[in-house]
């Protein structure tokens, strides 16, 4: 990870491959494992990280000259919070289907290691630019995780990806990816997978 | 002491100042989309009431807050609402009734018809039971043997013909609590809704 | 005795059959982070619980004190994040004064709950499930952070194990926990329907 600055690449490509979230850099887990029963919330859940993302990094670069230290963590969660709220009442206000699918899950987007982690890192280092483009290739890439790991299991769980049926008819669905079961084993081998990957091309 | 202030102030005013501005955003936000959040809420709730009385044309809430005994001591507080026909007449009565099912709580929106007398059927507003077992309560083979049964204490077998429609409700099979879970909340809520509809004067 | 029933049925249910690991997927992060060592493990989840019973607590009474009458259920997420940023530096603040060797066992794992999306998670649950009791948030409260204690406490001690098994390079790691921890999750899906 480059420290104090980055160039708008660097952030491009740490979101999608080198420290991509979830897979690599093992972070905001927990929505993961819960939203991914079918691509559909899985692509809301994503989009709405990328939004709270995108809107606090650019804050908290915005104000990054100004904050005091030993403040500055209270600072980045006061403004995720709200973004959070924000999105959460967008969500009710206009899909409210997947919003109940989605649940508590939404405001638990606060607690989303994966932005605290990027206002630290990144959005309170470097320029209003270059923090949004981390902020877009993160979520992005975060995205991208959710909705594999969400095709994966609603493929196997009940037959369709984005309601639309791609299995064979004789296919009996495998009712245990619905469950925390599936969730935990299939983003275990995910990251087993994305791990394999790296080595193998590292030789 | 004024020096402690300004020593605060100074280390906090971005926060403070901050904290005022999201404030503004919130309320903001707040004031543009809540009405559709509520109206979403009440949609809702109106769709799954038309899908069980199908010609309802619109529902008005006739009780409010009525207790409910759900066993075990635990009372919980429901709606009655009415619903309206196209020509003014009463179509049947809709609540969201509640109670445990084998994983968690399910919640349910319970119709009857005019009088009272018969079910008209149930839609499964919010529920956790196991996909393939329990989640059955949402499909039609447990769904079509409440429609027309008769307002009375149901009772749960395991085997017998699901296409008789009476006060025997066939379980699903492998699903013995879940099924269970809907005939008790049935039993709970029927006789006490009625009793109050009852002592209003709605029913007879 | 039948609120004692209730709420001994609500502890049990907590802790085994809603687990906030293995059933709502919440505090995965540091689950997966610190379970390498019981005794490590175990110190996280007594510090989880008394924070998590704490802040259980606090957010119950400010919903239901301030929040609900006045109408500003809109700021309930600020409010709740912020109570319990303010809790975990209370409790770190307490046990570096009155109990020193407690506080440096803890070392970091203290400022890394506030993270800790079972806290904040448990939090909306109490809201979610229309807990009106005070009583029975707490007793709530108090059961997640067992329910972690124990999740986390299993985790380590197959983990443990597993450090003498041969496991392949890409899984060894974050993904052969995870694997284990499905596993978990399916074990304790037995207990689903434990109550009536």
């Amino acid at each position: 990870m480059a420290d104090r600055t980055m160039t708008a690449l660097d952030a491009v490509k740490g979101g999608l491959w080198t420290e991509l979230p979830v897979l690599r850099l093992l972070l905001g887990m927990c929505p993961t494992l819960a939203v991914t029963t079918a691509v559909k919330p899985a692509l809301t859940m994503g989009l709405s990280v990328l939004f709270v993302l995108f809107c606090s990094n650019i804050v908290v670069s915005f104000m990054r000259k100004l904050l005091k230290p030993h403040l500055r963590i209270l600072m980045f969660t006061l403004t995720i919070a709200t973004f959070v709220t924000i999105a959460d009442l967008f969500l009710r206000a206009f899909v409210p289907r997947m919003s109940e699918m989605l649940g508590p899950y939404v405001p638990l987007i606060i607690v989303n290691c994966i932005i605290i982690a990027r206002a630290e890192a990144c959005a309170s280092k470097n320029g209003i630019f270059v923090s949004a483009v981390d902020a877009i290739s993160m979520g992005i890439g975060f995205t991208v995780v959710l909705c594999i790991l969400a095709a994966v299991r609603e493929m196997l769980a009940v037959g369709t990806v984005w309601d639309i049926p791609v299995l064979w008819k004789g296919f009996v669905p495998w009712a245990a990816m619905r469950m925390p079961v599936g969730a935990f084993i299939t983003l275990g081998l995910m990251i087993g997978l994305v791990n394999f990957m790296t080595k193998t091309k590292a030789n | 002491m004024f020096k402690a202030i300004r020593h605060y102030v100074q280390q906090s005013w971005l926060l403070l100042v901050s904290a005022f501005v999201f404030g503004l955003l919130l309320a903001l936000a707040n004031t543009a989309w809540s009405p559709r959040v509520q109206q979403n809420k009440k949609d809702k709730l109106n769709g799954l009431m038309k899908s069980l009385i199908t010609d309802a044309n619109r529902f008005e809430i006739v009780c409010e807050d009525v207790q409910v005994d759900i066993g075990r001591g635990k009372i919980v507080k429901t709606d009655v609402y009415k619903a309206v026909g196209a020509d003014g007449n009463d179509a049947g009565f809709c609540f969201r009734a509640e109670g445990m099912g084998f994983a968690d709580k399910i919640e349910l929106v319970i119709g009857v018809d005019a009088a009272f007398e018969r079910i008209a059927g149930y839609s499964v507003l919010a529920s956790n039971e196991t996909p393939g077992f329990g989640d059955r309560i949402k499909g039609d083979y447990f769904r079509r043997q409440f429609a027309g049964a008769p307002v009375m204490k149901l009772g749960l077998s395991k085997s017998g013909d699901a296409c008789k429609i009476d006060n025997e409700v066939i379980a699903i099979s492998g699903a013995t609590v879940s099924s269970t879970a809907v005939v008790n909340v049935f039993n709970n809520y029927l006789e006490q809704v009625k009793e109050r509809l009852k002592q209003k004067g709605l029913v007879r | 005795m039948d609120t004692f029933y209730v709420l001994l049925m609500a502890f049990v249910s907590i802790v085994v059959v809603n687990n906030l690991v293995f059933s709502k997927f919440l505090g995965i992060c540091p689950y997966l982070g610190v379970s390498g060592r019981i005794d490590m493990a175990f110190g996280m989840g007594m510090a989880v619980t008394f924070v998590i019973t704490l802040a259980g607590i606090m957010t119950w009474l400010i919903d239901h004190m301030i929040l609900m009458p006045y109408g500003l259920e809109i700021t309930r997420y600020v409010c709740f994040i912020l109570v319990i940023a303010g809790a975990v530096q209370l409790v770190e603040m307490y046990l570096r004064k009155f109990f020193p060797p407690l506080y440096e066992s803890f070392g970091i794992f203290l400022p890394l709950i506030t993270t800790n999306c079972a806290i904040l998670g448990l939090c909306l649950f109490l809201y979610v499930w229309g807990i009106d009791n005070f009583v029975q948030a707490a007793v709530l409260s108090f059961g997640a952070g067992i329910g972690f204690t124990l999740a986390i406490c299993i985790m380590a001690g197959i983990r443990e194990q597993l450090r003498f098994a041969d496991v392949p390079k890409c899984l060894d790691g974050p993904p052969i926990t995870l694997i284990t921890a499905g596993l978990l999750a399916l074990a304790f899906m037995g207990f689903a329907g434990m109550i009536k």
